[in-house]
């Protein structure tokens, strides 16, 4: 235990250095992929309205004519020195982009993980009780389709169900509560809670739902089959044999002792799944007009805004390692055999 | 699973209050859905749709064209007219203020345009005011020594560098939007959020992206009286989401932009009228005159008697378009269809292959034809096919296709890659000038190597021509060159489409060819 304790420290020192290094490479490669892409944040602007001189002087004043070197270290001085800058196509400081933004994708992505393990741990469950029956089929081959299915047309298809019903099927909230909810935390479902706005909650509730689901079901499809497959292999062990000999219910061998072994790995499977469900809120995002930080990064990939494009990448990567990062040290305190 | 169960139902038992239009606060409000985007706020900062609708309904212009109308009428002038081509004076309405209570007067007029030519952002539109700027230096253009002079506060002169008629029309346009000069900084812009104007709503929030919230200005002073208190603007990423929102009636208004399959899909919507008033978008095919075949006029006469407007807004656009035969679209003073005069409404193709055989031409003519497949609107490629079946269907061309995203198109058109390749165009003002300087002077915007010393000519002399006869005959002129050079072959106009719930009035008469969406003129009943 005491060598377990100073190894997880260093590991902890160790990953969050290496983060520095990771960064750099990441934003060195957007850099270079956005320029070798064609066009740029002027062409996408204005161009077919304006001629070869006019789309000149515009590349001069927005800086983009300097030598490719001269823009890289520009831009690597100001992310060293935090100053993210500015999005080209329409002026937004970029830290303000992603506080804007980044409640939005955080409450979408929270409430997808949500249903996941709401749909996912119980059906899981259950197909590994009912190991090679029709429910056991059934539950996988879903597991699959929603897994398989691609996110865009799911919930274009749920909208088509839903809308008729009068349930919202777009956007975070109402424009009223929009308009009448001030913003404090920058995370809308919290500030409806906070503002004493009658209905603003519920509201904003009410438009989680569609797009929760929609990525929720997605999820789910990885955690039946990881929770179904740790579960057969828990039922395999020696002590779940010592418990039925000594006369345990079924029931209570499943759920005092095999199921919570077959939960461990999926901890470390929902910090995996950050970055699956980060690329999923993309297109949850775009299909349900939802403002986060997803439909902004295809917004200013479509502009070619390179400022904006790397500073939302780095945001996301950075996320994603902090999320490994604390499943790691989840993982550790809850599980004595793991070691770094 | 039990407790997500339990909150999902509790939630459905609140009703269906979360979208629809039962949703506004008061009877008095709507919403407009729109996937056009806003760049910026402030009146230097953009060239978009997204930004210039908000802007007219924001700030004033001198001068403003009316709902269905193509001639500039006072807004924040009385009066604004030319002493001469290159002199414009206005006259002020007394009395005028910003939303702030400022005051409105001519030294703030000044200001607005020396800030938007002096910040020169490569989104805006400051190169609309190219007749009042010195340009001597690129690095730093400004607003031209004694541009604009300003004798008293209500009283603006315009000394333009060049004599030029369409300038009244700039002035019309959302380039030209009055700021405050105590609110708005000379170098720089304003933050979106905190933009003020002087016109009929003022901005109350603005959520980069998902919304604008606009409410009536109590202290404007103008013929645009608002008649609703409260507008908001909801931006979409998207068609699909927008076409299920005004389908389902969670928003009241979608206006741009939906595909033709949506328009007509929702035509059988029994709870929204799919209104359509006349449009000034154009789309068009460009011939690259650098390339063997483009720069042959047999054979780009040759394919104007072949093409087939009608099957192209049949068969590409489900009939939500007009064929168009002229450069200028439809309604615009001067505008004649050169094209149909020259080459017939329907095809004529025997009369193209005795041009080819007069100009020794051997057929059939390989060409490629260029389009590029999202930028324009999914339904272009369905058009690119369509010229292409028709000019192979003639059997005198071999006409192949090829596309790029619109990044990498703009660059391969001009670098010869395509013989023929499709554009589309919005005007910036409404004036025939805006479908001729752009396109034909000394190889257009696009620069296709097409260069007419007789048509410079004359674009220079209906630039200076005052008299609104004369012009309309140099324009024609220019209209009968272009047919018989064929450095471009028009092929439709679009319309003006909103979709609106049943109880929204006023949107019929807003949608022309400016495609300024007025607020003001707009109301829901109950």
């Amino acid at each position: 235990m005491a060598a377990a304790k100073g190894s997880l420290p260093r590991y902890i020192v160790q990953r969050v250095l290496l983060i520095i290094p990771m960064i750099w490479v990441l934003l060195t490669l957007v850099f270079l992929l956005l320029r070798v892409a064609p066009g740029d944040p002027v062409s996408a602007a204005v161009g077919g309205k304006l001629d070869a001189q006019a789309m000149a002087a515009a590349r001069h004043q927005a800086g983009l004519d300097r030598p490719m070197i001269v823009q890289y270290l520009d831009y690597i001085k100001g992310v060293g020195t935090l100053h993210f800058g500015k999005t080209i196509s329409d002026n937004r400081p970029i830290l303000d982009v992603i506080r804007d933004n980044g409640g939005a994708t955080l409450t979408l992505t929270l409430g997808a993980f949500i249903f996941a393990l709401a749909i996912g741990i119980p059906l899981g469950l259950l197909a590994g009780r009912r190991r090679d029956t029709v429910t056991d089929a059934v539950i996988r081959i879903f597991g699959v389709v929603s897994y398989a299915a691609p996110i865009f047309w799911t919930g274009l298809l749920a909208v088509i169900l839903i809308a008729p019903l009068g349930w919202p099927t777009y956007d975070i909230a109402s424009p009223e509560t929009k308009f009448l909810v001030p913003a404090h935390t920058h995370i809308l479902l919290v500030d409806a809670l906070i503002s004493g706005q009658p209905g603003a909650f519920t509201d904003v509730l009410q438009h989680h739902l569609l797009p929760c689901v929609t990525l929720g079901l997605l999820l789910s499809g990885v955690f039946i089959r990881l929770v179904r497959v740790n579960l057969l292999q828990s039922l395999k062990g020696d002590y779940v044999e010592a418990a039925r000999a000594r006369g345990i219910p079924e029931r209570l061998v499943i759920r005092r002792h095999a199921f919570r072994n077959a939960l461990v790995p999926v901890i470390t499977v929902i910090g995996l799944q950050v970055a699956l469900t980060m690329s999923g809120a993309v297109l949850t995002e775009r299909t349900f007009n939802w403002p986060g930080l997803g439909n902004q990064l295809v917004k200013y990939i479509d502009a070619r805004d390179y400022t904006a494009v790397q500073g939302l990448v780095t945001f996301f990567a950075i996320v994603v390692v902090i999320v490994s990062v604390l499943v790691d040290i989840i993982n550790a305190i809850i599980d004595p055999r793991v070691r770094y | 699973m039990a407790s997500t169960g339990a909150l999902v139902l509790s939630l459905a038992a609140c009703g269906s209050s979360g979208g629809g239009t039962g949703n506004n606060a008061s009877g008095s409000s709507w919403i407009l859905g729109t996937t056009e985007t806003v760049t910026a706020m402030d009146p230097a900062g953009s060239y978009d749709f997204g930004s210039w609708n908000l802007q007219y309904n924001i700030f004033q212009q001198l001068m403003v064209v009316p709902a269905g109308e193509t001639q500039p009428a006072p807004d924040a002038a009385q009066s604004c007219d030319y002493d001469n081509p290159k002199q414009i004076t206005c006259k002020l309405r007394p009395g005028l203020e910003f939303s702030n209570g400022d005051k409105l007067t001519s030294s703030d007029v000044k200001f607005s345009f020396e800030r938007n030519i002096a910040i020169a952002d490569p989104n805006g539109s400051s190169v609309l005011l190219g007749s009042i700027t010195d340009s001597s230096n690129p690095d730093k253009p400004k607003l031209a020594d004694g541009a604009i002079e300003t004798p008293d506060d209500t009283t603006v002169i315009f000394h333009l560098n060049k004599p030029d008629t369409t300038f009244m029309k700039v002035l019309t346009s959302a380039t030209s939007s009055i700021v405050d000069e105590d609110v708005f900084p000379a170098d720089k812009e304003l933050p979106d959020a905190k933009v003020i104007g002087s016109g009929p709503y003022k901005l109350a929030q603005y959520k980069a992206g998902e919304q604008a919230v606009l409410e009536a200005n109590p202290k404007y002073q103008g013929d645009r009286k608002a008649k609703t208190d409260r507008v908001f603007v909801q931006y979409f990423s998207d068609p699909a989401p927008l076409k299920a929102a005004i389908d389902s009636g969670q928003i009241d208004i979608a206006w741009r932009t939906l595909s033709p399959t949506d328009l007509n899909d929702l035509e059988g919507n029994s709870d929204v009228n799919v209104l359509k008033g006349q449009g000034s978008e154009f789309r068009y095919w460009v011939w690259q005159l650098g390339t063997k075949v483009g720069k042959q006029k047999a054979i780009r006469q040759a394919a104007a008697y072949i093409i087939d407007r009608d099957a192209i807004a049949k068969n590409a656009y489900d009939g939500t378009v007009k064929p168009t035969y002229s450069i200028v679209p439809p309604g615009f003073a001067g505008q004649k269809d050169s094209f149909k005069e020259k080459y017939g409404a329907t095809p004529d193709v025997a009369k193209a292959k005795q041009l080819l055989k007069q100009a020794g031409i051997k057929t059939p003519i390989k060409i490629r034809l260029g389009y590029t497949p999202t930028h324009y609107g999914p339904n272009t490629v369905d058009e690119a096919n369509e010229l292409k079946s028709e000019l192979n269907g003639s059997g005198l061309f071999q006409a192949t296709t090829d596309d790029a995203e619109w990044e990498r198109y703009q660059t391969l058109y001009k670098q010869n890659a395509y013989d023929l390749f499709i554009l589309g165009w919005y005007p910036d003002f409404l004036d025939a000038d805006n479908y001729l300087t752009p396109f034909i002077r000394d190889g257009g915007f696009y620069g296709n190597n097409y260069s007419n010393p007789k048509v410079n000519a004359l674009l220079d002399k209906e630039l200076g021509e005052t008299d609104s006869a004369k012009r309309d005959k140099i324009i024609e002129q220019l209209q009968d060159i272009v047919a018989d050079d064929v450095p471009l072959i028009p092929s439709w106009n679009g319309q003006n489409v909103a979709v609106a719930g049943k109880d929204i009035q006023g949107v019929e008469q807003t949608l022309d060819p400016t495609y300024i969406f007025r607020f003001w003129m707009i109301s829901k009943k109950g």
